[in-house]
């Protein structure tokens, strides 16, 4: 006769048994309870205050899709790279990914990307949607490999009262004029002129000078001019002369905001996010002290995030279903109003109007962002992008800073430059 | 060898297993793969293809970056006899009969456990050109009229990084110092007072080579820390400005993750790496050749 604990024990064996048999067959057929449902996941730069928004994308997506696991990452900036470089690594790359500057051309140039040519030639009114003029800031090697999420550009903010002061009445028309105004508006603590330097945020200051990086078929630095020489010794005389605020030089986006916020600068170049930082920290700045307009010239070199699929997603098509509602007009009104900023989509014209009504000086702010597309400068299709401008960049600071010769140090970015694009 | 031997030969080995198969996972195998990736092309967005000793030769012979991180490295590596030689003079203060010496003691230790980030960010501030307390404290004093950019300006950004590492390891480098002096027999000092030594004679004689072992941790932790300061220098200048405060350590971050080269980082990497191995062998050497050895009981 079996005794309770022994029939107990078998029991607990067999339910043990049948369990583990279950558990077995599945991980045989390779479909886990969990494993019976889709995934992909989303990569962000930097907005974590945008978790509620991105939750409705979630649920959007999953009425259409029920069967489909959205999983959200997001990354601060210093971080987003190194994140992203070894998720791939490890094999565990998120399908979708908010990407800001050039760093997608290297992913691009090494097939790290899906082409999102074929998506947007199968739905003509979609390539519509996108603005056409930052869609084209994506294109390597004639395909597509990001949309626009948010766009941003380099304008030229002004300090009225300092202008004022020292009888300024009108934006500078030329390089040469922008630097006199500095020079005019540097007194004491107060410094005329600063710029953000990230990426190629300074390039507008050769562009209008008729500096170009590269020759046209992108192979050879074309940058040592007389010309590039003139500015670099103009730039580096008004930094040694504080007419320029050395923490132009520095790469940083916090402490620049920090010194035009503080009133002491006459004249800012920096993409427009930097308005709502500047305004938050100045206490001075209203329409009537904040003058906005393009640099001389009206070159700009953007810095916006685009959405883009990572080549080893298994379902590009839902990753791309995804994009598209995120970008829809629903979720890029909603975008553009709860952050501040456009998103080049044609959404943008309803976004600039709900600016005009509520936040005219952002308004004003923002709408430079959709002019002057013709003149954008610091796009250039490079898969070395990131080594062309450390070895472009450090000869510059050292000039700028006094530490070399301009002229010297032009010729060394040269040599520099010429080495990497001719490395395999 | 006896049974006996052999057995317990075989339970060291069983004890040791588990650290050596941990050690051999993220030690020794990374190592290997990294050694073999300093000699190959690589992206994590494409397959791997033979470069020979390319890297090295570009290293060696056309980056001026690395030349400069290394020299960087070795300029910063002061700060580890900098900050013992502080130590030293801190421990001899707080050793003495003094009142309040545990308070002191606790207040110099209290800057080493804060994370390098923390101290990064307070010695920024401390730095900063406008608000920084440094400068507000050189105007205030009338011995400059206008802020200097410490962590700005290709003159100061070094120094001022070393102060900040020789602010943040001072503390610990005080404790083991202080736990040798209070080592040494106080009938040492009687009895070399009694003879007529003074008190620069007791320390030249007494203090200081019976402190050696002390001294010596100090500096090999402190080189090794120089080695391996990236938390600091990243948060304080980011290598900059212009490489100023680039170190080895912040150079091969920016080579793998600024600009996506981890072919060329991995090279890096095993040039610091057999560089830290010589200065091991070179401190080893100094101890007489045998740190770290411990004799097995019978």
């Amino acid at each position: 006769m079996t005794s309770p604990a022994s029939l107990l024990q078998s029991k607990v064996w067999r339910r043990f048994g049948a369990a583990a048999s279950t558990t077995l067959i599945f991980l045989l057929a390779g479909t886990g309870p969990a494993e019976a449902q889709k995934k992909i996941s989303l990569l962000t730069w930097n907005i974590p205050v945008y978790k509620e928004k991105i939750d409705g994308w979630i649920a959007d997506f999953k009425q259409l899709h029920p069967d489909v696991q959205v999983e959200w990452l997001d990354k601060k900036g210093t971080e987003w790279a190194t994140f992203y470089q070894t998720q791939v690594v490890g094999g565990a790359a998120p399908d979708i990914i908010d990407v800001q500057g050039a760093l997608w051309l290297e992913y691009a140039a090494n097939g790290g990307l899906v082409d999102l040519t074929p998506y947007l030639a199968r739905e003509p009114q979609l390539r519509d949607w996108y603005n056409a003029k930052f869609l084209a800031t994506w294109v390597y090697e004639g395909k597509q490999y990001l949309v626009p999420f948010y766009i941003s550009k380099t304008l030229l903010f002004m300090n009225r009262t300092m202008m004022q002061e020292a009888g300024l009445t009108r934006p500078p028309k030329s390089f040469d004029e922008m630097l006199d105004y500095a020079r005019k508006m540097t007194k004491g603590e107060r410094s005329g002129f600063l710029t953000l330097n990230f990426d190629w945020l300074y390039w507008p200051l050769f562009a209008m000078n008729g500096v170009e990086l590269l020759t046209h078929d992108g192979k050879r630095a074309a940058f040592n001019t007389p010309a590039a020489v003139k500015t670099v010794e103009a730039l580096a005389k008004a930094t040694a002369d504080g007419v320029i605020n050395k923490v132009s030089w520095t790469g940083r986006w916090v402490e620049p905001n920090g010194a035009f916020s503080s009133g002491t600068v006459g004249l800012y170049q920096a993409h427009a996010p930097a308005f709502f930082y500047v305004r938050g920290a100045g206490k001075w700045v209203n329409r009537d002290t904040l003058g906005i307009a393009q640099m001389p010239g009206g070159f700009s070199t953007p810095n916006s995030h685009g959405l883009g699929i990572s080549k080893t997603s298994k379902y590009p098509d839902l990753a791309w279903e995804f994009i598209k509602l995120a970008t829809n007009e629903k979720w890029a009104y909603t975008f553009g109003t709860t952050l501040n900023n456009l998103t080049g989509t044609k959404a943008d014209t309803k976004i600039l109007e709900h600016f005009k009504k509520e936040d005219p000086l952002a308004a004003e702010v923002l709408n430079t962002q959709l002019e002057g597309l013709d003149k954008l400068v610091g796009v250039w299709p490079q898969a070395r992008d990131a080594q062309i401008k450390e070895a472009f960049y450090s000869e510059l600071q050292a000039a700028v800073l006094g530490r070399k010769k301009p002229a010297d140090a032009l010729a060394e970015a040269e040599r520099k430059v010429n080495r990497v694009l001719q490395q395999r | 060898m006896t049974y006996a031997r052999r057995r317990g030969s075989g339970f060291v080995w069983l004890f040791l297993a588990p650290s050596l198969l941990v050690f051999a996972l993220y030690r020794i195998i990374p190592l290997g793969w990294n050694a073999v990736l300093s000699v190959e092309r690589w992206s994590p967005f494409r397959p791997a293809s033979f470069a020979g000793l390319d890297h090295y030769e570009e290293m060696f012979f056309h980056d001026e970056v690395f030349w400069r991180s290394l020299w960087n490295t070795v300029v910063f590596m002061t700060s580890a006899p900098i900050a013992i030689a502080l130590a030293l003079g801190v421990a001899l203060l707080v050793n003495a009969p003094i009142r309040g010496r545990a308070l002191y003691r606790a207040a110099i230790f209290l800057s080493y456990p804060l994370m390098p980030v923390a101290v990064g960010i307070i010695w920024r501030w401390l730095y900063d050109e406008k608000v920084g307390l440094i400068n507000y404290g050189l105007i205030s004093a009338g011995l400059i009229s206008r802020g200097i950019p410490f962590l700005e300006s290709f003159e100061w950004a070094m120094l001022a990084v070393i102060v900040a590492a020789v602010w943040q390891i001072l503390g610990f480098f005080m404790v083991i110092l202080l736990a040798g002096l209070q080592s040494i027999p106080r009938e040492l000092h009687e009895a070399a007072a009694i003879d007529g030594a003074g008190r620069a004679q007791r320390i030249g004689r007494i203090t200081l080579p019976l402190l050696r072992p002390a001294i010596f941790l100090c500096l090999i932790i402190g080189i090794i820390n120089s080695f391996t300061s990236f938390d600091l220098i990243y948060v304080m200048t980011r290598g900059g400005p212009n490489y100023a405060t680039e170190l080895l350590i912040t150079y091969i971050y920016r080579a793998a993750f600024t600009l996506t080269r981890f072919d060329y980082a991995a090279a890096l990497t095993v040039v610091l790496f057999v560089f830290l191995l010589a200065l091991t062998w070179l401190a080893n050497r100094a101890s007489g050749g045998e740190a770290g050895a411990v004799e097995a009981a019978e």
